[in-house]
């Protein structure tokens, strides 16, 4: 099989100008003398990077912000110019960024279709083809002739993704797009994504979201400070990459609603003895700890996780809603924990959001968005949607019994000890 | 819902034709990079016409006069620059009355002028894009002359009426018109290459630029003659292409004999310029998503 892509010792540097503050009060020809006086910084976003992605292959790149990733998303799309080294890139190369940057409100649907097709590259017969199609997959089939200006956001970020989406291309970029649209449209997407996959398409997917890139990646990337720090099976590189992450600190960035009574600094899982493993297993104990700040008293406070799957199926709840008594948060720091005796959730990677709010209020005070993730390997080996965390017991087939007369018989073991294969089926 | 399988496989399918392979180095300053720009630039032929047409429709979206704006700047001009011309001061013109003399200048001046003006901007208003999606650049700005083009034509609607006002009729002069307005597109791109790829670094280029037009139009024969400007002068003065381009475009319309001197300048400096911007532009265009 050729190779799609190929990096060959590529490093891209970067030009930093720091300006000093009280820059900006002086007159813009003083400004200028300390310019040339200034030392330039030199940044190196990538130094020396090479690899080959081969075709069909799909590829992940993680690491962490300002890792490179985005430099090599930007290099391959052709955005920006590499400081040494080469690129090859064999093929019809589109890259799905950020949707819907090129609409202009004032024109139709159908307007903005051709004119964001052709800046994506493709001609105008093929998108005459495809403006069916490409309209259908939006769900603005009857809207094509209104501007749109008047469109929601979900159609507006509907109708970008469906049209960066028909490109048919050799290699297929993708950056974070996941994180638009509600989650049935987002479910559609990654449909998209693995039919493209199926077909033989080259994908090259750049994300945060861990959970996203186990799912539809054969072999991941990972970036340390500009330079590629492992390459391999998702699962290793993910879980090498977890160990790296310094205890979580959410990025700020994330947060989605602005009120600063109350904010989450951290979520992470542990043991119960304190451990933080980068992997837990279907039937583990698991304790979920929130770390919070509040800036303002907040009375009768809730906390809730939610966690969910690489494609947004909300798995489960924890939260403090139901349960206990009422929480009343005095200003400063604090922690929660949640204690979870045997995990449900079957093997696979999932992202945790978590909140706080007041009882009864519609708006949440502080959500973080994948605030966590959860990487849970095989552990009790059961089928069906989640692990059923039960005890059973062995009733004599005694010819007086009856299972409500032989409580005392009832064979309870620790959960440690019982062996998946005699786990019967309840 | 998504594409059922057999869609995909016939798209797959399709794939297994020839595939280009593009190799990305760091930028150089070279002839092949020229041509490759120029490859590159064919390959998206379709996106320039579509944003050119864009460039019009949304100039008259949701303008009550729509495309009469189109006409309304050159006329405007004229009217003014023909009472204070023609009525306060007066300019000889040789044979035509003032105010055809005058609107047939205004009308290669005001292609100009707006193609410059907003072809300038072209990279800075469309950082969104420029940082998001990679097509040839040169084409935002471009897109901007192909609009005042067909805005030329709309506004040359004035011209043949008062033309016919004024009982003045078309030669077969006429026909270097086209060398002329061609030599002017020319020109007009490569200012609009180099002003755009300027103005992503230093915006004072945006600043300036009204001003800088409004001197060089008088730096121009638009509201005098070519002949008007004194002899001693005649060599600095002919070292602006638009001297050329304007009094030429003005004697093709009303049938004066073409002034080969200036034009041939003019031409020069044109197909010389042309190559230079663009290779220019392409050398900023490769980082300029990491500056705008």
């Amino acid at each position: 099989m050729p190779s799609d892509l190929t990096f060959n010792n590529v490093s891209k540097r970067y030009i930093v100008r720091h300006e000093v503050d009280d820059d900006a009060t002086k007159h813009p020809w003083i400004r200028k003398l300390n310019a040339l006086r200034k030392r330039r910084d030199e940044f190196w976003a990538l130094r020396d990077v090479s690899f080959t992605v081969e075709r069909g292959e799909t590829v992940g790149i993680i690491g962490h912000n300002g890792a490179g990733k985005s430099t090599i998303l930007k290099l391959l799309a052709n955005i920006t110019a590499p400081t040494s080294g080469e690129i090859v890139i064999n093929g019809r190369l589109s890259a799905l960024i950020e949707v819907g940057s090129g609409f202009h409100p004032e024109l139709t649907g159908r307007e903005n279709i051709f004119l964001n097709g052709a800046i994506l590259g493709m001609g105008r017969r093929e998108i005459a083809e495809k403006l069916e199609s490409i309209a259908d997959f939006a769900g603005v089939k009857a809207f094509l002739d209104v501007p749109v200006k008047r469109f929601s956001s979900g159609m507006y970020v509907r109708l970008g993704f469906s049209i960066a989406s028909h490109l048919d291309p050799d290699i297929l970029l993708l950056d974070e797009v996941l994180a638009v649209g509600d989650a049935a449209f987002q479910e559609k997407c990654l449909q998209r994504i693995e039919g493209l996959r199926r077909a033989g398409t080259t994908i090259v997917f750049i994300s945060h979201d861990l959970a996203a890139v186990e799912r539809i990646c054969d072999r991941v990337i990972l970036m340390r400070r500009g330079e590629v720090a492992a390459s391999g099976k998702p699962r290793d590189i993910i879980s090498l990459y977890q160990q790296q992450i310094e205890p979580s600190r959410i990025n700020t960035m994330k947060t989605a609603v602005e009120d600063d009574r109350a904010i989450i600094e951290s979520l992470a899982f542990y043991t119960p003895s304190g451990l933080r493993p980068s992997v837990f297993h279907t039937g583990d104990p698991l304790v979920a700890r929130i770390d919070y700040v509040a800036h303002h008293e907040v009375k009768d406070a809730v906390f809730e996780i939610f966690v969910r799957t690489g494609d947004l199926t909300e798995m489960c709840q924890l939260t403090t809603e139901t349960s206990g008594s009422p929480i009343n948060l005095p200003v400063g720091p604090g922690t929660l924990e949640f204690h979870c005796d045997e995990l449900s959730l079957q093997p696979g990677m999932y992202h945790a959001n978590v909140c706080v709010k007041e009882r009864l209020a519609s708006e949440a005070i502080n959500w973080q968005y994948h605030a966590a993730t959860l990487r849970v390997d095989p552990g009790r080996i059961t089928r069906g949607q989640f692990y059923q965390s039960n005890r059973w017991k062995l009733l004599r087939q005694a010819q007086s019994a009856t299972p409500a007369q032989n409580g005392a018989a009832e064979a309870e073991r620790p959960p440690s000890a019982r062996r998946p294969s005699l786990t019967p089926t309840t | 819902m998504a594409l059922s399988e057999a869609d995909l496989v016939a798209a797959g399918v399709g794939r297994d034709g020839p595939r280009r392979t593009k190799v990305i180095r760091p930028v150089a300053f070279s002839i092949r990079d020229l041509w490759a720009g120029l490859m590159g630039l064919s390959a998206y032929a379709d996106l320039l016409v579509v944003l050119s047409a864009h460039r019009l429709k949304i100039r008259y979206k949701q303008s009550m006069l729509g495309i009469a704006w189109a006409v309304i700047q050159p006329v405007a001009l004229m009217l003014i620059y023909t009472l204070v011309f023609s009525v306060f001061t007066r300019i000889k013109t040789p044979g035509v009355p003032y105010a055809v003399f005058a609107y047939a200048a205004l009308l290669p001046w005001t292609f100009f002028s707006t193609s410059l003006t907003n072809a300038t901007n072209g990279l800075v208003s469309h950082a969104q894009l420029v940082t998001k999606v990679y097509f040839p650049r040169e084409i935002l700005p471009i897109s901007y002359i192909v609009a005042a083009l067909v805005d030329l034509l709309i506004a040359s609607i004035v011209m043949t009426g008062l033309m016919i006002y004024y009982h003045v009729s078309l030669t077969p002069q006429a026909l270097w018109l086209i060398p002329v307005t061609l030599i002017m597109a020319a020109f007009t791109t490569a200012c609009s290459l180099i002003f755009s790829a300027m103005q992503v670094r230093v915006r004072d280029i945006g600043m300036a630029m009204p001003l800088v037009l409004q001197l060089w139009m008088f730096g121009s024969p638009v509201v005098y003659s070519l002949r008007q400007v004194p002899e001693r002068f005649r060599d600095y003065y002919l070292l602006n292409p638009m001297v050329g381009i304007i009094e030429n475009f003005r004697s093709a319309l009303l049938g004066n004999p073409i002034d080969s001197h200036s034009l041939v300048i003019s031409t020069i400096m044109s197909v010389v310029l042309l190559p230079l911007s663009y290779l220019y532009f392409k050398r900023v265009e490769a980082t300029v998503a990491d500056v705008i």
